[in-house]
């Protein structure tokens, strides 16, 4: 029992300390609030931050199944060629290391729809995981498995969709865990770039508004709604990989 | 006593009269942070380091620039500068409004220089042809500030805008594009790169009233010392006068030390400008010296700023934005006639 | 009684790309309803015979006669690795019905002959269980099912039982004997292990580690079935001997390693 509630406690204790640390030393509320203020100023925002969490969240989950169609569809390209990969993977690696921050300016003037340019943003981010670990996935199908198949004259789609696809759905799944979290780092980034630009803004935007006028726990507030997705996403993909993995791959093993 | 003796003792007295009287003049430590990197819309600051009035006046001033991605101001009511540089009213009434402890003591500039600027012949020609531009581009400042303003009262909308992250390059290249920049740099430097001369509409012209480039300083910095706020405020004022109609070519030499990507022919330019749009000195400072500020300005501009809907009626209490307590004394008066001569 | 050849080698060279020759001109065969064994150290080409017999390579000279190696529709051909090589995403149930499932059969029609040769093989009840849930022996059994279930006329079996336990070696042996008896395929046995190969084949061939090809033949007239009893007999101890003493002359530092 207390196993499971131990990262309860712990984040209870930090969060008692953080609004004592506030309470005794007397911080002003704009240079860092008490966690108690933060839920009050969440609270009495509430439905004008709503509309921005919902908009995050919307480009978060659009990038990221456009990352897993990217990403699964260049994959298999690769995966039945080589020559194919090595021609084009150089420039699936520029993207990955070139810092979004960098080349969103760019994008956001040069993509009419800022919705567009932010998706864009947020894929740039989210794709590159999901590509190299599909690739690797669906070469790493056993070489036994492999023979297996062709003594039994298996077609090629029998193979792909019986043997490749299988193998590789935990190397798949790994690579979603990692782009679940950034494609909402990449939706962030790219609203931080975007600031106020936009028919509808997202949570980060909001964020920078809230820094830019000086209310700090604005601020806050909106950075708690952002970490509650991250989390989210976290236990999402976690759940995920238990239900497809957890009765046969060693990674889900206790 | 042997006279070798003698000559030692009073060597000795001397040193101390000497340490004594420079304590006495004893400089005080000042560090004042702008809000952008150094430019002719700062040169007075830098004239009273570069001529020494700050000395004169007892302080010992370090400016430290602002910048592209540097954001002073939260240094502020944290501690760790002593007087900030603000572009306009927008920030003090929203420091009042989340109860940051600052207050404004002094505003150099009559006229905000903030300004839309658009390619010429593409119809831009008129202010209220601007909100029709497809494309924006405004920086964060602007954006989470008058931005909201021309949104409001003028009609402009979201979906035109466009981050702007202080590279001419988008601009230049979109003729149907619009920027923000200050009436006394931009152009120019967009007459440089572009070769073209661009329109230019001051939002002050459209009714945005504020007072530009104000000191701000901590409510207790003005409550406990006063007389150094005034002797800041007033160095300054004087240094603004030596800047722009005196001589000040140590001023620049300073400024682009500080900025070496500016060239003496643009900060020249931009001087003139600023002189001739009134930029720093016009209207209520001819009457009352640089650095001149209204009660009566500061609420008309808040009450548009309501009717705009980026406050609430009463949301701030405008007796903690500004205190008028150190300007209005013709400080420079005197100095700025002999130059004129 | 073992009847006309189903599956052989003849004269077969086997050189690889990288230089390596596992096979010399190499004669064998394996008649219906025949059990032989392979025999020879590690990296002698042992496992590329099974290869080129299942058409998994092809060779560099000379004639390979295998249903498995000719461009027939059905292999008719079983193999069984080393390892289990089970899916470890599928339920026991699915990995035995794979052959059928790719030559087309739904699970309904299925579903009596996969639970029959789970019977068979002693893995009655764990149709649904998942290999990871399985022992050693157990996926091994469930290896061996998977081959059993097109009632294959040739079955391969490349060392299957190296990685287990004696106890549970020495039980799977006499498993495989009684489905042998029962389906009556022909088996080609390969293994590193005297004892084994003499226990469970009629014909035990012996391959060096360099020559690449057989160099010596041993028969083993004991009757089936065969009991425990019969790993005592002086018979048995004589043949593997015999079987000994022919590898020992051969015996050669290894220093390729060949499939």
């Amino acid at each position: 029992m207390l196993h499971r509630i131990s990262p309860l406690l712990s984040l209870l204790a930090l969060l008692a300390t953080w609004e004592g640390l506030v309470r005794l030393a007397h911080i002003p509320h704009y240079t860092l609030p008490a966690p108690s203020l933060v839920v009050q100023t969440l609270f009495a925002n509430f439905t004008s931050l709503a509309g921005s969490w919902w908009f995050t969240i919307k480009i978060t989950f659009g990038a990221l199944i456009l990352a897993i169609v990217g990403g699964v569809w260049i994959a298999s390209m690769f995966a039945l060629s080589r020559r194919l990969e090595h021609a084009l993977f150089p420039i699936a690696v520029v993207l990955q290391v070139t810092p979004v921050v960098a080349i969103a300016p760019l994008i956001l003037i040069y993509v009419a729809s800022t919705t567009a340019a932010l998706l864009l943003c947020a894929w740039i981010v989210a794709f590159f995981p999901i590509l190299s670990n599909t690739v690797l996935g669906l070469r790493a199908a056993d070489p036994n498995l492999r023979d297996l198949f062709r003594l039994y004259r298996a077609t090629p789609w029998q193979r792909l969709r019986l043997l490749l696809v299988p193998s590789a759905l935990p190397y798949f799944i790994a690579g979603l865990k990692i782009s679940g979290g950034l494609s909402l780092i990449g939706a962030v980034t790219a609203e931080m770039v975007a600031g106020a630009a936009g028919r509808e803004t997202g949570l980060a935007s909001r964020i920078l508004e809230a820094s830019f006028r000086t209310d700090t726990p604005k601020m806050f507030a909106a950075l708690l709604l952002l970490v509650i997705t991250g989390v989210a996403i976290f236990w999402t993909f976690n759940a995920l990989s238990r239900v497809l993995l957890g009765r046969w791959h060693a990674s889900e093993k206790p | 006593m042997n006279p070798n003796r003698r000559i030692a003792v009073i060597n000795a007295l001397g040193l101390a009269c000497a340490f004594a009287s420079t304590a006495a003049l004893a400089q005080d430590k000042v560090v004042f942070a702008t809000n952008w990197k150094a430019q002719a819309a700062h040169g007075g600051f830098y004239q009273a380091v570069a001529d020494g009035t700050y000395k004169k006046y007892g302080l010992d001033v370090t400016i430290q620039q602002g910048g592209p991605q540097v954001n002073n101001r939260p240094l502020l009511p944290a501690g760790r500068i002593d007087f900030l540089m603000t572009g306009n009213l927008l920030h003090s009434f929203d420091n009042v409004k989340n109860g940051v402890p600052t207050v404004v003591v002094a505003a150099m500039f009559q006229k905000d220089p903030q300004a839309l600027i658009a390619h010429p012949g593409q119809g831009y020609e008129t202010f209220e042809s601007l909100k029709k531009a497809p494309v924006a581009l405004i920086a964060k400042d602007g954006q989470f500030s008058w931005w909201q303003w021309l949104k409001v009262t003028h009609g402009f909308k979201d979906e035109a805008l466009k981050p702007y992250n202080y590279n001419l390059g988008p601009f230049l290249a979109t003729p149907k594009a619009i920027q923000q920049g200050y009436s006394v740099a931009e152009p120019i430097y967009v007459e440089k790169q572009g070769k073209f001369k661009p329109v230019v509409h001051l939002l002050a012209d459209h009714g945005f009233s504020t007072y530009s480039t104000l000191i701000e300083a901590r409510a207790e910095t003005v409550k406990n010392k006063p007389d150094f706020v005034q002797r800041f405020v007033d160095a300054s004022t004087v240094g603004w006068v030596n800047y722009l109609y005196g001589e000040r070519t140590a001023a620049n030499a300073m400024m682009m030390k500080d900025n070496p990507e500016m060239t003496l022919d643009e900060v020249e330019t931009s001087v003139a400008l600023m002189k001739q749009q009134g930029v720093v000195d016009s209207g209520e400072s001819l009457k009352n010296g640089i650095g001149a500020m209204s009660e009566a300005r500061v609420k008309d501009f808040y009450e548009q700023m309501v009717k705009a809907g980026l406050y609430k009626p009463g949301e701030v209490d405008l007796a903690r934005v500004a205190t008028y307590q150190f300007v209005n004394k013709h400080v420079g008066a005197d100095l700025k006639a002999k130059l004129a001569k | 009684m073992p009847g006309r050849p189903l599956i052989s080698l003849q004269r077969v060279d086997k050189r690889f790309p990288t230089g390596v020759v596992a096979l010399q001109g190499i004669d064998l065969q394996v008649a219906e309803r025949e059990f032989v064994s392979l025999l020879g150290p590690s990296g002698c080409g042992k496992s590329t015979v099974l290869r080129l017999l299942a058409g998994l390579e092809r060779a560099s000279a000379g004639v390979i006669d295998s249903p498995a190696a000719s461009a027939a529709r059905t292999a008719d051909t079983a193999f069984v690795f080393q390892d289990a090589t089970l899916m470890p995403w599928a339920t026991v149930f699915d990995n035995v019905r794979l052959p059928l499932r790719l030559a087309g059969e739904t699970r309904a029609a299925c579903d009596t002959r996969v639970r029959d040769v789970l019977h068979l093989v002693g893995l009655a009840g764990f149709e649904n269980a998942y290999p990871a849930e399985l022992s050693g022996g157990m996926r091994m059994r469930a290896s061996i099912a998977r081959a059993l279930i097109t009632r294959p006329r040739v079955m391969l079996m490349d060392e299957p039982f190296a990685a287990l336990d004696e106890f549970t070696r020495h039980k799977l042996n006499d498993d495989l004997l009684a489905c042998w008896q029962t389906q009556q395929f022909a088996a080609l046995f390969v293994t590193h292990s005297v004892l084994e190969s003499v226990f469970l084949s009629q014909r035990v061939l012996v391959m060096g580690s360099r020559q690449g090809r057989i160099v010596a033949e041993v028969r083993i007239d004991e009757p089936y079935p065969r009991s425990a009893a019969f790993r005592s007999s002086p018979s048995y101890l004589a043949a593997c001997a015999e079987l000994t003493a022919a590898l020992a002359e051969l015996h050669a530092p290894i220093d390729q390693v060949v499939r």
